[in-house]
Order: structure tokens, then sequence, then C-alpha cells
């Protein structure tokens, strides 16, 4: 409850939804803004007007839905973070949600970090999309998340989860934790997509190393057995050759 | 039993570009067809190079677009990593009289359709490319927008973006026949029966055979073209140097490994994707000549792939005169990357009836039976 931990009840957010139909129709503002303070920069900052003029600074701000294009030019502006942009026309499976963050480092456009509920518990893994951060925004940076569609109105926050440790790769410095998530979260299922999308296997040591372990975390989260997967093909050289010696020009030292 | 509206047969480039490009229009019930994984063709093997410096109007002005939207092809089809674009240009070395003649041609041809190309002397040369062997060389013609950029990931950007749209992508599924009755194609697969009213053949070099279970002769033969690549290091080399007269093209990758290939003219026409050791002793020799500091990177893997040849060294894109709904797009001879997103396009135009946004008309099948063949001056 807000007044005790500042969390927001099923009822309160329900008070701040957009109307379905323009939920609908694309991009919209949602403004979880829950408290009568002298604050006013919301209204100032869109440039299409669409969080109304307050008559008293005191005021909750109000919105003219139709006129929101959901640009998310005033989410870096508000003091108390509580502007979002929810876009439930994303795609097929995903909703688009346009956050405020204010940490440091800031993610990566790609990266995949864990999507946060209102009470900031874990909820879902989210994909950053784009992070916007201009001078103008003054250290408030705009993040763009896709989220499975059923978390649009959860996910309001997002934690950078440390890089994984354990490197399966090491000619291409991929680590268990990315190929965890090609196989969890994107669904791929073979080596060869692996190491198409990550370059396992096409380093220096063609997969000697790398592709065994790959082959043995699909069993383990797929159960598809390593004898039943398509390996990709070694290719000559079997040792990394100078082109040097290739064109005749004597012997390779390194591996004399 | 899946019944659509197109069934694309091929994974690669061209076919993921076409079904992005439909379903982008509104024509989203659609199926991929490919017998392997996405890119499993010529796509993931090739040298992934784009240029704008061709020797014919057409294939000039094809390239120009295509290019214009692999720059901002990342934002489009919103693929947050990027396809590793790289326009640091090309580099053409000119080493007779003949070829400096037909470049400048090439060269007033590209300029008067806007194209920021220009000829270089052999000084010019090496300072853009320091390592640079000019014994021999004339000249050379150089445009900065050229480059390249990760044929996987571009492929995995349009079948993404196209499966969010609703296209339907089957991997390791393969065509195995295709019965035509009225307007009706059953396409008989490893992995069941898919109907569609329009088909389309894009399955690169073995498109001439995907066109045989229709009864629709294409002049495609497969060609192999082979391909190594050595270990990263820091960037030596900013553009992608290409010699006709060695019938080689050598660039650095962003990852920093050096990819390079060699035409071999005297290839038999035949399926063939396995490596050969004369290729890395040929290549070696060649490149070792033409960029000395080389000779110390190592080799790390080489591989093969071919090319989708047509006659005219043209692609053939069109709807087969003699089966109202079968298209093909095929035939792209060693250059369909770069050009994948106008054919995606184009074909997506013609598929649903539109006017195309470049003319197309030169590409159809029949100028090879009306004897007016494309002919491109410019090609490794
Ligand atoms: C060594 C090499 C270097 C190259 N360098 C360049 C370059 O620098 N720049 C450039 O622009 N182009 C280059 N190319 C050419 C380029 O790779 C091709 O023109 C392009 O990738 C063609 O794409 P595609 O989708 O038409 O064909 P492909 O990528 O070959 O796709 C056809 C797909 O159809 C699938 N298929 C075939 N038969 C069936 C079936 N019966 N059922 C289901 N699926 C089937 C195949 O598995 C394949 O994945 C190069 C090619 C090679 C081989
Ligand atoms: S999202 Fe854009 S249009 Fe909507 S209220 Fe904010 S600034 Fe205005
Ligand atoms: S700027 Fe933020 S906190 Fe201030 S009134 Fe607007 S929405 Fe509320």
């Amino acid at each position: 409850m807000l007044p005790v931990d500042g969390i927001p009840t099923p009822e309160d957010i329900m008070a701040k939804m957009p109307p379905p139909e323009r939920l609908a129709r694309g991009p919209v503002v949602m403004v979880e803004c829950f408290q009568q303070i002298p604050c006013d920069p919301c209204t100032h900052a869109c440039p299409r007007q669409a969080i109304l003029p307050m008559k008293d600074i005191n005021e909750i701000p109000r919105v003219d839905y139709e006129k929101c294009n959901g640009c998310g030019q005033c989410i870096s502006v508000c003091p108390g973070l509580a502007l979002f942009v929810v876009d439930l026309t994303y795609s097929e499976e995903e909703a688009l949600v346009k956050l405020p963050y204010e940490f440091l480092p800031l993610p990566a456009e790609g990266q995949v970090v864990a999507g946060l509920n209102r009470a900031g518990e874990e909820v879902c893994p989210a994909r950053v999309v784009k992070v916007v951060a201009t001078e103008k925004m003054d250290k408030t940076a705009v993040i763009w998340l896709a989220v499975p569609k059923n978390m649009a109105m959860e996910v309001r926050h997002l934690k950078v989860k440390p890089r994984g440790t354990t490197v399966i790769c090491r000619c291409e410095d991929v680590t268990l934790e990315e190929i965890e998530h090609l196989i969890k979260v994107e669904g791929v299922r073979t080596l060869e997509e692996i190491k198409r999308l990550k370059r396992c296997g096409m380093g220096p040591c063609q997969g000697r190393t790398c592709l065994p372990l790959i082959a043995r975390e699909i069993y383990r989260l797929c159960g598809t057995e390593p004898d039943s997967l398509a390996w990709p093909t070694y290719r000559p050289p079997v040792i990394p050759l100078k082109l040097g010696v290739l064109a005749g020009g004597g012997s390779d030292d390194a591996q004399a | 039993m899946h019944r659509h509206e197109v069934i694309i047969i091929g994974g690669g480039v061209t076919g993921c570009a076409i079904a992005y490009n439909l379903a982008a229009r509104g024509l989203r019930d659609v199926a991929v067809l490919e017998r392997y994984y996405l890119a499993s063709g010529a796509t993931g093997r090739c040298g992934a190079g784009f240029r704008h410096q061709w020797g014919t109007k057409t294939n000039c002005l094809l390239a120009k677009h295509a290019i214009a939207k692999l720059e901002t092809l990342a934002e489009e089809l919103d693929y947050p990593g990027g396809i590793d674009l790289k326009q640091k240009g090309y580099l053409i070395l000119a080493y007779t009289p003949r070829m400096v003649e037909q470049f400048k041609k090439n060269l007033a041809l590209q300029q008067s359709l806007g194209i920021d190309a220009r000829w270089l002397t052999p000084e010019e040369a090496k300072e853009i490319v320091p390592v640079l062997n000019t014994e021999g060389l004339l000249g050379a013609t150089y445009c900065p927008k050229d480059g390249h950029a990760n044929p996987f990931k571009v492929t995995d950007a349009y079948a993404r973006a196209a499966k969010r749209l609703g296209v339907k992508i089957h991997t390791y599924t393969e065509v195995l026949d295709i019965k035509v009755e009225g307007s009706l194609k059953t396409v008989l697969t490893n992995r069941g029966t898919f109907q569609a009213p329009v088909v389309v053949n894009a399955a690169g070099g073995h498109a001439a055979t995907i066109g045989r279970m229709v009864g629709v002769d294409l002049p495609i033969k497969p060609e192999r073209h082979q391909i190594l690549v050595t270990e990263p290091v820091e960037p030596l080399l900013d553009p992608m140097v290409i010699s006709f007269y060695h019938h080689l093209y050598c660039q650095q990758t962003p990852h920093g490994s050096f990819v390079m290939g060699l035409g071999d003219p005297n290839e038999p026409k035949e399926y063939n994707e396995r490596s050969s050791w004369q290729f890395l002793v040929q290549m070696a020799g060649k490149i070792v000549r033409l960029l000395p500091p080389l000779k110390n990177l190592r080799v790390v893997r080489q591989w093969a792939g071919v090319y989708d040849m047509s006659p005219d060294a043209q692609p053939i894109l069109c709807e087969a005169p003699e089966v109202p709904g079968f298209f093909v797009a095929a035939g792209f001879s060693g250059h369909g990357f770069m050009i994948a997103p106008m054919t995606g396009q184009l074909m997506a135009e013609l598929i649903l009836g539109q006017p195309t946004s470049l003319p197309v008309d030169m590409f159809h099948l029949s100028r090879f039976s009306r004897g007016e063949l494309l002919i491109e001056p410019s090609v490794v």
C-alpha cells in the first residue's frame, strides 16, 4: 500500500491505466503519479501538451491520451520517476516498456536484463532495445525494454545482471551464461546456430574445446543427446598456419 | 497439412528478406522452408562485401538502393546488436590498359548516378592501403561507401523481424517435391505437407532442382568458390581489396580477422562445398605478393560455398511464365548478399502485384530465350 511501503495496489494501478482502446493502438504514456505534491515539470515537457496544464501546482497530472504519441520525451523530466510509456503492439509476443533509469553502468542495447516489478522483484527476463541518454536528459536515461506481453503492466524497473564468469569458448570469450541464454530464452537448439551467433568454434581451436561443452549444455537444458546433434564441420587447416608458410616461404617458427 | 498464402523455399538472406518484405506490406501468412539452418547455404559462407562499383546502370542502381537499406537495416528491423556494418570502401585494382579503360568507363557511369567513386593513382592507393604492393599496378578505383556486413546477422535480423510479424520459419525442413493442381501448389517435405497458391524459389545453388519439380527449366548452375579466414589482429586494412586480374578479394572484418577468396575460372559447374588444399596454397601465394605483411598471419579455417551462376551472371527475378504463382529469386552469381534488401523488396512487390520500385523486366527468365543477356563487365 502506498502510504505504508510505497508500492501501489492493483486498484491504484487500474486508476492510472490508459484506456484499453488507446493501448491497443500503440505506445502511450502511463503516469504513475499518486500523490498531490507541488510538482509540474511533466506538463511542460510534453511537446504535444498531452499532459494537461495544471491550475494548481499540487494537482495530480491528467493526460489527454488522444494527444499522446508515446514518444517518451516526458520520462526523463519527472523527478519522481513516475512516467512510463507502454507499447502493447510492439510485436506478437512482446510489449515495449520505456522507463527511466538512473544507475550506472547503463545496460547495453541487446543485453538481457532482469525485469523488476513495482516492488523490485524479478519477474521476467527483459531485452534492452534502446538506451537513450543525451546530455539534455541530465543523467536520467530512458531504457526501452522488450518484455513478454503479459508483463507490460508489471515491469517498471530493471536489474543488470553481472556478466557470467564461466568462459566456455576461450577463443572468442563466450560465457556459459551467454550460451544458456541462447538456449533457454532465444530457443536456439543446434551447435551450428550457436556457432554463427557467438562465433564459438570459429576461433583457432576450431571448436575442439567449446563445442563438446556446448553440446553438454544443450543436453542438460533440452535433453538432446550429443550424438543426435549435427556437428559443425571441422575445417582445414588442423592447426593455424602462416600465409607466408603456405606461400612457400620457409617454416613457421612458433609451430616448429 | 499447413495452408499458407505464400511458401518461400530457402532460408538464406534472399528468402528471409522476401518473407520480411511481404509481411511488412501486410501479407503475413507466409512460411519459409529451409532444409538445414538459416544462412546455411551461400549466405553463411559468403565474402559479405557490398559495393556500388558496378559496370551496368542496372547493377549500380540496385546496389545503391540496397546499400542505403543496409545502412539503416538494424534500425528498420529493430536488431539491437547491429549487423557489423563496416564502410571503409572497396579498392579495385587495375593492372592492364584494358582494365584502366573499362574502369574509367565504369566510373563515369557510377558518377552519373550520384555514386561517389573515384580514380586513384598507385601512390594514392598506397595511402589508403599502406600494406599494398603496388608493383605493376596502373591505378585503382575506390568508393568509400562500399563495405561489408555480417551475413548471418543480416539474415537473422530479417528472420526475427519476419517472425514478429507472423511469418512461420521451418528449419530442418527439406522440400522433396512440388505438385501443381490448378493454382494450388502442394509442397512435400520431410516434415509434412504445405500448400499455397504462391511458391517462391529462393533455393540458391539448388534453385534449378526446385525449378525442375514444377517443370520450370532454370539455367542456374552451382559453382564452388573457396574462402579462408585468419586469426584476428589489430586493424591493418580499411577497404576490401579486389583484383579481377588475380581473381581475388581480401578484407579485414570488424572482428579483426582477414577473409579472402579466389575465383577459379576452371572450376567445374557442379555442387561441391568441399575445401581443397590447392586453394590454400594458391590464395596464400597471391595474397602474400599483393599484401606482403600478411605473410605472418595464421589461417585458422577455410571453407567453400557455391555461387548460383546464371548464364549472364545476373539474377533471375520473375514469375515463371509457364507456372503462374511460381516465383524465382535465384541466380545471384556471387553478389546476392549485397542486393538482398532490394531483392526482398522487389520480389514482394512482384508477388503482391504492386508496381516495382526499380525496373525488374531485365531480370526476367525469358531474357535467355530472347538472347538479351545482361552482361556485367565487373565481376570476380
Ligand atoms: C565464397 C563466396 C563468397 C561470396 N561473396 C559475396 C560477397 O562478397 N558479396 C555478395 O553480395 N555476395 C557474395 N556471395 C554470394 C552470396 O553469398 C549469395 O548470392 C547469396 O547469399 C544468396 O543468398 P540466397 O538466399 O539466394 O541463397 P542461399 O544462401 O544459398 O540460400 C538458399 C537456401 O535454400 C536452402 N535450400 C536449398 N534446397 C532446399 C530444399 N530442397 N528445401 C529447403 N531448403 C532448401 C539451402 O539450404 C539454403 O539455405 C558469395 C558467395 C560465396 C559462395
Ligand atoms: S510520451 Fe510523449 S506525447 Fe506522451 S505525454 Fe510523454 S512527452 Fe507527451
Ligand atoms: S513530474 Fe512526475 S512527479 Fe511531478 S507531477 Fe509530473 S508525474 Fe508527478
